[in-house]
């Protein structure tokens, strides 16, 4: 092979440059006789080894559009989404999780997106995708995809999470991995047209107090989404958060990073509920109705309540309230001997922005606020750091994020003491992580939170 | 030029530039026109099988719990059991009572594993609707109106919701069949829980782990059940 001619001859080359470089590199050092090594050593660390030419700087690399559509490099491998056997039947109706371990800002790259499918992830023909709307308006609409990017666009940078993100922690700690602790959210820029001007087009009648959205896969999903006006059920109010503000933030999503959805996050179109939970951003979106109750369905019923300790459920739980959690140490990334490190973590909020995350290393007992990173947006992934010098010893590693609201994110035992154990969802508590001496660090529950 | 004329040409200029102005804002207004085609209900029928909790959607047809038997023991029994019971992780359909589930949670204990129809749907309708458009899981959208009210009927009578055995079911029927967890919901009253923005002298006492992980996806594979996803 042709790489194989290239690269033999030079490896020849990085041998007899290596030897000269040691050698010059011995006589400085003996000239100098000081400085830089005598440092080192006071610092109790050995030297660099001198250093050799990169066999890359001697060879030719590929052309442009060798790989037409950019990968990540070989050496990112690693660097997937996961699945947990046992969770799921099959993989059909099942979940994967983002590799937040590995992530860094604040964007998540659209093939590392957290995946839930309830009947697969379907490949659509875009030229015979239809959206139709249709209900309590004044002139039901059918819409290709190409009319819908005449719309006006809206975009967002905005989180999705799953509600489910973290139940496996609930009775007690699981999973020895930030991926699948945290890894049902990740965040990305959407960009579609706005419900708003959706709405407009039909004309949209005062009746409609809610509305509900379908999609084109096998399980045909859909879930009802409150209005002004919404009552549930029952009767009752929905709260004036969820019956005022979420719809406002709503599009219906084309794209995703600057290029058309992926198919397992709903191509050709799919609905963005910015700030709630993801089941109700509807991928593969065929059909908008607007109607005057909810649907009280499937997706609304058997699942996406919460169990709350008394035995009842919690309906309509639909804002994923503040979280956070450290990605780096964590038990993916373990710490490699003692010094400067960088504390670093993800904080999202579904009712806004993060307005504060602060940072404990001593299991809670003192907090110091870590800095947010810019940008920091509403109902998005906001980047926080906090430096850190480790001494080497045992550690008990937390985030606590705070939103505009001025909510506070919980431990665990007050939302066990709250609802039980039987929740499911909506387990936004405080993560921890014990960094031991060796450097591993593992994921662990703490009595007093 | 008299006055006069003076005033005329300024009120035709300015006219002018009212109209200019007019159609330039009018050209660059976010308007949504010529976008879609418009739609009949009755064209979106095919679509429109969406059912509301109160039976609202229901179409017409029926089926019996004799005729659903049939359908469940060909099409469903595999994944969801011969009774009912689940098969493979594949989910149950006789779950834990709602005063059980009850009782085990006033007890502090685990109810998700408990979970059925009979312990979780709050409308019968809703099943119905779940039915037609989701299962069988290897087929959606393939039984019909009739076979998906059989069916439904089948499985309300093996979540043990109705009794009798002899029963045809309809929308009138679903929709009078009451589920006995339709009271057991209640709407979202969250923020529930305050936690307090403590900096310092936060808790008494050296921390105490309860509990360590031990599945992760480290470099330690032998610790290392889950996998990376096929996609
Ligand atoms: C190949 C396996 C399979 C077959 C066959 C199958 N199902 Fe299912 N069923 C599933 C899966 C998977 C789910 C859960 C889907 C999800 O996660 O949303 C489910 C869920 C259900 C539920 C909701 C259960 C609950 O948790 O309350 C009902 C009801 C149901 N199926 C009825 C049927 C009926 C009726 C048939 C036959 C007509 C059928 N299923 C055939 C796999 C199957």
């Amino acid at each position: 092979m042709s790489e194989k001619n290239i690269t033999m001859p030079v490896n020849i080359d990085e041998q007899a440059e290596a030897n000269q470089t040691r050698r010059s590199f011995l006589r400085k050092s003996v000239a100098v006789a000081g400085g830089a090594v005598i440092a080192a050593t006071a610092a109790g660390r050995a030297a660099a080894e001198p250093l050799a030419i990169p066999p890359t700087n001697k060879i030719l690399g590929r052309g442009v559009v060798s790989i037409p559509y950019g990968l990540p490099s070989k050496f990112e491998a690693h660097v997937v989404r996961r699945n947990v056997e046992w969770l799921t039947p099959d993989t059909i109706a099942s979940i994967s999780f983002t590799p937040l371990q590995d992530l860094e800002g604040i964007i998540t790259p659209s093939g590392l997106h957290f995946e839930r499918h309830h009947g697969g992830a379907v490949d659509i023909d875009p030229s015979t995708h239809r959206l139709v709307i249709h209900g309590l308006v004044e002139k039901p609409m059918i819409f290709t995809i190409e009319d819908l990017k005449r719309f006006p666009q809206k975009s967002g940078f905005w989180f999705l999470e799953c509600p489910a993100n973290g139940a496996m922690e609930w009775n007690g700690v699981q999973m020895d991995s930030v991926q699948f602790t945290h890894g049902m959210v990740s965040c990305t820029e959407w960009v579609g047209v706005s419900l708003l001007d959706l709405m407009k087009a039909v004309g949209v009648k005062k009746e409609a107090t809610w509305f509900f959205g379908e999609g084109a896969d096998g399980a045909a999903l859909q879930r009802s989404v409150p209005l002004p006006g919404a009552k549930d059920q029952f009767g009752k109010p929905i709260s004036d958060f969820d019956a005022n503000t979420i719809y406002k933030d709503i599009i219906v999503a084309y794209a995703q990073n600057g290029e058309a959805l992926r198919p397992e996050n709903g191509y050709p179109i799919r609905l963005i509920v910015p700030g709630c939970e993801a089941n109700m951003s509807v991928k593969w979106l065929r059909r908008i109705k607007f109607v005057d109750k909810p649907l009280v369905t499937y997706q609304e019923t058997r699942h996406y309540t919460d169990g709350m300790k008394d035995g009842r459920f919690r309906q309509y739980t639909l804002v994923n309230e503040t979280n956070s959690v450290v990605t780096f140490p964590c038990p993916d990334k373990k710490m490699s001997g003692k010094g400067s490190y960088e504390i670093r973590g993800l904080a999202w909020s579904g009712r806004g922005k993060v307005k504060a995350v602060d940072v404990s290393v001593d299991g809670g007992k003192t907090w110091k606020e870590a800095k947010l990173v810019d940008p920091v947006f509403s109902k998005c992934f906001t980047r926080f750091t906090m430096p850190w010098e480790w001494d080497g010893k045992e550690a008990l590693v937390m985030s606590r994020a705070m939103d505009e609201t001025g909510y506070v994110q919980p431990t665990l035992r007050q939302l066990i003491d709250e609802r039980g154990t039987s929740g499911i969802y909506h387990k936004n508590s405080i993560q921890t992580w014990k960094v031991q001496a060796n450097g591993e660090v593992h994921n662990v529950q703490l009595r007093s939170l | 030029m008299s006055n006069s004329e003076v005033s005329k040409s300024a009120l035709v200029k300015s006219v002018l530039a009212a109209a200019l102005f007019a159609v330039s804002s009018l050209s660059f207004a976010a308007g949504t026109d010529g976008i879609g085609k418009p739609i009949s209900e009755k064209d979106i029928a095919p679509w429109n099988i969406s059912v509301h909790f109160d039976g609202d959607g229901l179409p017409p047809g029926k089926g019996s719990v004799g005729d659903g038997e049939k359908i469940y023991q060909a099409k469903c029994a595999m994944c969801h059991g011969e009774f009912g019971e689940g098969a493979k992780g594949y989910p149950k359909m006789l779950g834990e009572t709602v005063e059980h589930i009850r009782e085990l949670a006033q007890k502090g204990e685990d109810t998700v594993g408990a979970r059925g129809i009979n312990s979780l749907w709050g409308h019968a309708p809703t099943l119905y609707d779940y039915i037609r458009r989701a299962m069988p899981f290897f087929a959606p959208q393939s039984l019909s109106n009739d076979e998906a009210y059989a069916t439904t009927c089948y499985v309300l009578y093996i979540a043990e919701i109705v009794k009798d055995d002899k029963l045809v079911c309809d929308a009138s029927v679903l929709k009078a069949t009451k589920m006995p967890s339709q009271d057991n919901y209640y709407t979202d009253p969250r923020p529930d829980v305050k936690n307090v923005r403590c900096m310092n002298d936060c808790s008494k006492g050296a921390p105490e782990v309860t509990g360590m992980a031990v599945v992760g996806v480290s470099g330690d594979t032998s610790r290392n059940e889950a996998k990376p996803a096929n996609h």
